[in-house]
């Protein structure tokens, strides 16, 4: 199996798999900073300005042209957050010259080009973001965050874990707040951005067929970010130990189905020796199709499609969710509750944690035929710093017995209940 | 078995076709941990009126297809998904209109999750009971998409685009129509279309071909399947006319949604005219309005439409489609720019350079693809069910010329032959 080389250049971290499984180079940068009320929006502003152009190609048309003429490469972004970091990441994949023919351009050094372009050189004018792209971004994310309401499912979701982190900059949303774009002009947003770059972990993946001492003189003339001597590690997530108490909030709006939402505390997070623990406790409950959750609530009770729970690791927070008829919600709940107990009493079978332990390790090997599993797996251990290995994780896992999971659930806590109903009825 | 070379795209497809008519397809992926595999029959939400050979015609109720892709789940000594899970596969199905997938993968227990595969998709098993309760599940499902807005944009738009073919139906069906149906109604369409000679195989991974080969063959030899008459489906033909110029469905949403589509129902032969058009119909499509074009540009500098904007076609044997849109905050100004897009190329047609551009692009598309398991083998039984070879569509892209996307333009936006589909909260 070939792993990941690390190597560090300008303060950036620059991390290559090399692999012939796929048919392109995909490349990846994260970059992090803490998630912070004051830096949330100007931060998820950034990548919608960068991807309008760059000083190479200005116009967007020129922008896309380009993607295009270089077989269609894939461009894109994504705003996260993970644990206590917003995280930006920019992505390419782009095909390997070995299956177009007569092609004189290497199709890696042109992506990379082009990435470091749209970095490094954005358009500028004044000393700022050119204005326009500026103005029409600030649109486009405003209008990004109020669609989130479109779909009830995500919505409830992260109303769900808005109420349940109230009081701590995780209630934020990746894509910042409204109220903050109006405020926003060119140039405090091109200040912003120098000021992401200074401070930022940065990190660059490369995977395909290729390798690291072809990758490093390709990085070097390309991406030079000012002022940066030495690559900065994200802190280790320390959360503190919570007094729950738990919390029902309802929320009405005109919709047909009923959304139940439960958000729930592990107290344990991704560099803690009980996380393949709680990977598993998740499995058990309500992460498959042999889980609790979607036996209980929808194959006995037969009052749901989905109905289902998942673990977010770096925060360490549960989060189950399902999709029920309004007048339905007490006899849910009241199953979901009996699951959590069960989980608690250690009411699992030897076949519930056999099958889970399977479908998590199948899950895990599965990850290493897609080169942005692969990437986001390995950035699992840059974030929380520390070391485990796809074959390590397996083989706790394989060797995990009950105690271990009830070990687990004994310290989940319910925290929040939310439920997204219609507008009938007694609120 | 027999070997398909793509030297195109540096794959082999090992194929072959079983005695009792199954049709078995292995693509062995090197390097890859996982193995994808499909059992697929070419039966979907569309088959509602059908008669087969020697038998009466049979109309079955909206939505069964779908119904009959659940039930299959449930075995009388307890639910397939824990088979999966026990060896370690992650199993799913879905249902479209004009077909019906059963699948898993896996990284281990290749062959027993391949024998579990073919096994419970080839024994029905439905009970009054268990019919009964999968009514409450389904009945959650489909209130779930009543809520989706992206989801009754686009049925919207094939509503107002079909009078009569049944693509206009809800894949599900209604909580009315699914109230109608028994295991009877169920044992038949499953005895109808679940017969070997109208399925397919796909394996695509990890995986020996002749070792799939042997272990499928004795699989099926092991089964008495009688030879099947044909199947009649009954599609009524689709007018010129559509059935409305504009549909308006209300929905909580931030910013109003819209599509509009055209609808062709000329008969496409199977083979080489139909990935022609499909291949030239994609490129038509990418030139006029994907994020490189004059069009998407212009109409995000002015607000009118968000990132949120994309671009569909569609191609059956009996039918064809394209949808076009997203959010707006004006969708009758969107309506009226898209029109007028529309309207210079069809008069002035593409130039080369954005032809040509766009040939690269599809292909690198093409290429990209191929690096998933789960897309190859998605992609080629869904091709194939409609009478083309998924792995054609390239050199398809590659003998395009621009005489054939600018006929293609000319023949599919005829304004008669459009719809608008509209999610708004006021």
């Amino acid at each position: 199996m070939p792993t990941f080389s690390t190597a560090e250049w300008n303060g950036m971290r620059l991390h290559v798999l090399p692999t012939r499984q796929f048919k392109t180079f995909s490349i990846a940068m994260y970059i992090g900073i803490p998630l912070k009320e004051e830096t949330v929006t100007t931060t998820a502003l950034i990548p919608h300005v960068l991807r309008r152009g760059n000083e190479r190609y200005p116009e967007t048309k020129q922008f896309r042209e380009r993607l295009d003429d270089l077989y269609g490469a894939g461009f894109g972004f994504d705003i996260l957050k993970r644990g206590n970091y917003q995280i930006v990441i920019l992505r390419m994949d782009i095909v390997n010259d070995a299956f177009v023919s007569g092609e004189s351009e290497s199709l890696l050094d042109a992506a990379l080009q082009f990435l470091s372009d749209t970095v490094c050189r954005p358009v500028l004018e004044q000393g700022a973001f050119r204005e326009s792209y500026v103005t029409s971004e600030k649109e486009t994310l405003r209008k990004r965050i109020e669609a989130i309401v479109n779909n009830k499912i995500q919505y409830a979701a992260e109303r769900c874990v808005a109420e349940m982190c109230r009081d701590e900059p995780y209630r934020l949303l990746p894509l910042g707040r409204v109220q903050d774009l109006e405020g926003i002009d060119a140039a405090g947003l091109y200040a912003a951005y120098q000021d992401l770059l200074q401070r930022a972990s940065i990190d660059l993946y490369v995977v395909g067929d290729t390798t690291m001492e072809a990758v490093q003189p390709l990085i070097k003339g390309k991406f030079a970010l000012a002022g940066r001597s030495s690559a900065v590690p994200y802190a280790p997530l320390r959360e503190e130990r919570r007094n729950v108490e738990e919390r029902e909030v309802v929320e009405q709006m005109d919709v047909k189905q009923g959304k139940l939402n439960m958000g729930l505390r592990t107290n344990v997070t991704y560099a803690d020796d009980a996380y393949p623990a709680a990977l598993v406790y998740n499995g058990i409950l309500g992460g498959f199709p042999h889980s609790k959750l979607f036996i209980h609530v929808r194959e006995k009770a037969s009052l749901a499609y989905y109905a289902s729970s998942r673990f977010d690791g770096h925060k360490g927070l549960l989060m189950i969710q399902t999709g029920i008829e309004i007048a339905n919600k007490e006899k849910a709940e009241e199953i979901i509750r009996k699951q959590l107990e069960d989980m608690k009493h250690g009411v699992i079978s030897d076949d519930e944690l056999s099958k889970t332990k399977a479908m998590i390790i199948n899950s895990l090997r599965e990850n290493d035929d897609s080169a942005f599993e692969q990437i986001g797996y390995h950035f699992n251990s840059v974030l929380s710093g520390k070391k485990r290995s796809k074959q390590e994780l397996i083989e706790t896992i394989q060797a995990m017995d009950l105690e271990q999971v009830v070990g687990v659930a004994q310290n989940v806590m319910l925290d929040t209940v939310y439920f997204l109903r219609d507008r009938g009825g007694a609120s | 078995m027999k070997q398909l070379r793509y030297d195109h795209v540096q794959e082999t497809l090992y194929y072959e076709q079983l005695d009792n008519g199954l049709e078995l397809y292995v693509l062995p992926k090197p390097g890859f941990s996982k193995t994808y595999a499909t059992f697929t029959t070419h039966y979907g939400s569309i088959d509602n009126h059908f008669q087969i050979e020697g038998d009466e015609p049979v109309q079955v109720p909206d939505g069964i297809a779908h119904f009959l892709e659940h039930k299959m789940f449930e075995e009388p000594d307890g639910d397939v998904f824990e088979k999966f899970s026990a060896k370690g596969a992650s199993a799913n199905a879905f249902t479209s209109f004009d077909r019906t997938t059963y699948l898993f993968s896996a990284t281990d227990h290749v062959e027993d999750n391949l024998i579990t595969l073919l096994n419970f998709v080839q024994h029905p098993y439905f009970t009054e009971a268990s019919v009964n309760k999968e009514k409450g599940i389904i009945g959650q499902e489909i209130n779930m998409y009543q809520d989706n807005p992206d989801w009754r944009l686009y049925y919207g738009l094939l509503d107002a685009l079909f009078q009569k073919h049944p693509v206009r139906i809800d894949i599900a069906g209604t909580i009315e129509s699914i109230s109608k149906i028994t295991p009877e109604t169920l044992y038949k369409c499953h005895e109808a279309f679940y017969h070997p000679s109208n399925m397919m195989v796909f394996v695509v991974g990890s995986v020996e071909p002749e070792r799939i080969s042997e272990l499928v063959k004795a699989n099926q030899s092991a089964k008495s399947y009688e030879r099947q008459g044909e199947i009649k489906r009954f599609y009524e033909r689709e007018p010129d006319a559509v059935m409305e110029l504009r549909k308006v469905t209300k929905l909580p949403v931030a910013l109003p949604k819209c599509l509009i589509g055209f609808k062709e129902v000329a008969e496409t032969p199977p083979g080489a005219t139909a990935i022609h058009k499909e291949a030239a119909s994609r490129i038509m499509l990418d030139i006029l309005f994907s994020p490189s074009s004059e069009s998407y540009q212009s109409l995000y500098e002015e607000g009118v439409i968000t990132d949120n904007f994309g671009l569909e076609y569609n191609l059956y044997p009996d039918i064809a489609y394209s949808a076009v849109g997203g959010d707006t905050k004006d969708p009758d100004l969107l309506v009226e720019k898209l029109k007028a897009f529309i309207a210079k190329y069809v008069e002035q047609g593409v130039s080369e350079e954005a032809f040509e551009r766009s040939k690269r692009k599809k292909i690198g598309g093409l290429l990209r693809m191929m690096n998933s398991p789960e897309t190859i083998g998605n992609e080629y039984t869904k091709f194939k069910f409609r009478g083309m070879d998924w792995f054609e569509l390239l050199p398809a892209y590659e003998a395009l010329t621009l005489n054939d996307v600018n006929q293609r333009i000319r023949e599919h936006f005829d304004m008669n032959r459009m719809s608008v589909s509209i999610v708004t909260s006021n």
